[in-house]
Order: structure tokens, then C-alpha cells, then sequence
């Protein structure tokens, strides 16, 4: 129930939220293994830079001057990876940005390689960038290896609160009301969270778990 | 070079000048017309002005303006600056789809219809995050080593859980 996505567009929104009136530009990206090809390196850094020009009143000179100059090759250019690296250095250098990046795990290993790479380097020219990085455990040691000495890692899952705020705007939606009465709802509500967080006590977990992630 | 550029024949630019345009005001395209064979080298630019202009016919050129009958540098002015407003808009929407083919804002917004407020806000409330963030002072404004924050969760017990 609380999924990757989830908690990726809840940290977006978030973010949108509290930096509307900063100088800064939220940026997010969702990796879907469906889209494994779609989703290479550049195309994804890619995406990052439009979402930081899309908000910008006025194109950045350096993109700027690189687009018109692509368009003098026959059948255009695209963007390689080193450009687009030096232009988010550069453009994350002025502007405050937030990344946030949605089921790493999902992203193909070898361009997740070359993309916590770039991550890298535009770091260190910027370091007031911020990444926030979702994704399964099993990634955790690679994103902590490649990132070295940047990491905070969090365990994500869904508190009892959670749950108990998903059932009842589930039960708010029930189809066949007639089949539910109040204290059937009562009863809903007091023994699944109960239930779910028994399972889980035993992680040693207190408040929260790390579950009910996909 | 110039012939890399995507344009119509320029039979069909002078068709489209006629019929949209040259009624209205013809020393504009009259005008237009005597600069094409002329000067080679800017030929095919014009054809191109000539192209955009009458494509947006909307636009200043159904307003003659006063004195450019006589000057021609005028109308040139005046064309310029239709394919300047006309390019701006476009150039921009194809410089962002240069960047990159994907919209991940679309699917931020897909993701965003389906999720239920409130869940997992707790994480906002973390230690971590707030290091990460740099809210209420922790780093200056985020300036700590630590750019990155990783959120994990467990697999296998996913979404057909409760669902």
C-alpha cells in the first residue's frame, strides 16, 4: 500500500510545497523496468535539466548556444552524457535543486552505474544539491559505495498510522456500503493495524516497518 | 546548410503569401517578392519569413504600418519580428524536447492522483530527512556532506498486501 511511489511523490510534493517561495527547482524521475530502454542515462539526466529550464523564465546561454549549434548537423544532435553532466554542474551551481529519484532499483545495473557517477560529479561541483533517492535494499550498499560519504539512508515503510489512514479512506470508498455497519467498521479499524504491526513487532521495529514497499 | 532546413517548396511559401496575405497589403509581399530572386544568399531566408509570416496571419501583419509602403527596411523590421515571436514559443518547446524525450512530470502527476494524503508523511518528521533537507538550520541551508538520502524498503510484501 505504500509504495516507492508513494513515497517519492509525497517527498516531491512536499518539497514543491515548502520551497515555492525559494529560488530552487524540484525535480523527480520515476524508473519503471518496463521502460528500461526508454530509461537510459542521458534521457534521464536529460529529463532532470528540462525540468530545471522548463521552470527558468529565460533558457540558460550555455543549452542555449549548444541547441542552436546541434541543429547545423545534419539531422540535428542529440545530447551526450558529458554535456548534459556539465550542464546540470553549471545550472545547479546557481540554482538550489532537488532531485528526487523514484525506484532505483528498477533502473537497468549497467546504466545505474553510470548514473550514480554523474550524481557524483555534479555533487561536487554542487554540493547544495539535493538527492533523495528511493529504491529497494538491495541497492543500498552500491548507492552508498558510489556516493561515498554522502549518504544518509533511511528505512522507508508504513507506519501504523498510515495504515489506519488508508483503511478508512478505503472503507470511505467501499462499493457495497449496505454490507458494512458501524461496528463492523469500528472493528475493521481497531484489528488490521493490529494485526499488521503484530507481524512485523518482531523486526524490532517500533513504530514503523519496513514493509508494504513495492 | 540551409537546405537541412524542413520547409516547403517555395512555390507553396509564395501560394500560402497570395492567398492569406497578399489581399490585405500587397506592398508587403509585393515587396518581399523583389528581395527573393535578388539577393541569393538571403533568398531562402526570406522564403522562410515569408512562409511564417502568413502562417500566422493573426498576428501585426494584418496591421500595415504607417510609412513602410516607401521603406522597405521597414517591412523587413516588421517581418523579423513576427518570426521572432513566432520562434521563440517553438524554439523553446523544441530545446526542452532536445533535452530529453521523457516527462516525468506526467507521471509525478499520475502517481500524485492515486495517492492517499497523509500516508508516509511521517518521513518528512525524521532525523534524516530533516539533515538532508537542511530545514530548521541543521546544515546552514543544506550545506552538510550529505547530499543524498536513500530511502529503502523491503520487497516482497508490496501493494497486494492490504489491497
Amino acid at each position: 500500500m505504500l509504495t516507492s511511489h508513494d513515497v517519492s511523490s509525497l517527498v516531491v510534493d512536499k518539497l514543491c510545497d515548502q520551497e515555492r517561495e525559494q529560488n530552487t527547482a524540484v525535480t523527480c524521475f520515476y524508473f519503471d523496468f518496463a521502460a528500461r530502454k526508454e530509461h537510459s542515462v542521458t534521457n534521464m539526466l536529460g529529463s532532470l535539466l528540462k525540468q530545471i529550464v522548463g521552470g527558468m523564465a529565460k533558457v540558460p546561454g550555455e543549452i542555449s548556444r549548444a541547441f542552436q549549434e546541434q541543429r547545423m548537423a545534419i539531422g540535428g544532435r542529440g545530447l551526450r552524457l558529458p554535456d548534459i553532466v556539465k550542464m546540470l554542474q553549471t545550472i545547479t551551481s546557481s540554482l538550489r535543486t532537488f532531485v528526487c529519484i523514484d525506484a532505483l532499483d528498477e533502473c537497468a545495473p549497467v546504466h545505474r552505474v553510470k548514473l550514480l557517477d554523474s550524481l557524483r560529479q555534479i555533487l561536487e561541483k554542487s554540493p547544495r544539491t539535493r538527492i533523495c533517492i528511493i529504491g529497494r535494499p538491495h541497492i543500498r550498499a552500491e548507492v552508498e559505495k558510489r556516493l561515498a560519504g554522502r549518504v544518509i539512508s533511511v528505512s522507508v515503510g508504513t507506519s501504523r498510522d498510515d495504515i489506519t489512514e488508508y483503511i478508512r479512506v478505503r472503507l470511505g470508498e467501499d462499493g457495497t456500503p449496505d454490507a458494512m455497519d458501524e461496528s463492523l467498521a469500528a472493528d475493521i479499524m481497531e484489528k488490521i493495524p493490529e494485526n499488521v504491526s503484530e507481524m512485523y513487532v518482531g523486526q524490532g521495529h517500533r513504530e514503523s516497518f519496513p514493509t508494504l514497499f513495492c | 546548410m540551409v537546405d537541412g532546413i524542413d520547409l516547403p517548396s517555395p512555390y507553396a511559401s509564395t501560394d500560402m503569401c497570395e492567398a492569406s496575405f497578399m489581399p490585405r497589403d500587397p506592398r508587403f509581399s509585393s515587396a518581399a517578392l523583389l528581395q527573393l530572386p535578388g539577393d541569393p544568399s538571403t533568398g531562402h531566408n526570406q522564403r522562410l519569413l515569408l512562409y511564417n509570416s502568413a502562417g500566422s496571419k493573426d498576428r501585426k501583419m494584418s496591421q500595415p504600418t504607417a510609412g513602410s509602403s516607401t521603406n522597405f527596411s521597414n517591412n523587413s523590421n516588421s517581418f523579423n519580428n513576427v518570426w521572432n515571436n513566432y520562434t521563440v514559443a517553438d524554439d523553446r518547446s523544441q530545446l526542452l524536447a532536445w533535452l530529453s524525450p521523457l516527462e516525468p512530470k506526467l507521471r509525478h502527476r499520475d502517481i500524485q492522483e492515486h495517492r492517499i494524503d497523509n500516508v508516509g508523511e511521517w518521513l518528512m518528521h525524521t532525523e534524516e530527512f530533516r539533515s538532508w533537507h537542511g530545514w530548521h538550520g541543521c546544515h546552514g541551508e543544506g550545506e552538510g556532506d550529505n547530499g543524498v538520502l536513500f530511502c529503502y524498503g523491503a520487497p516482497g510484501v508490496g501493494k497486494t498486501f492490504i489491497r
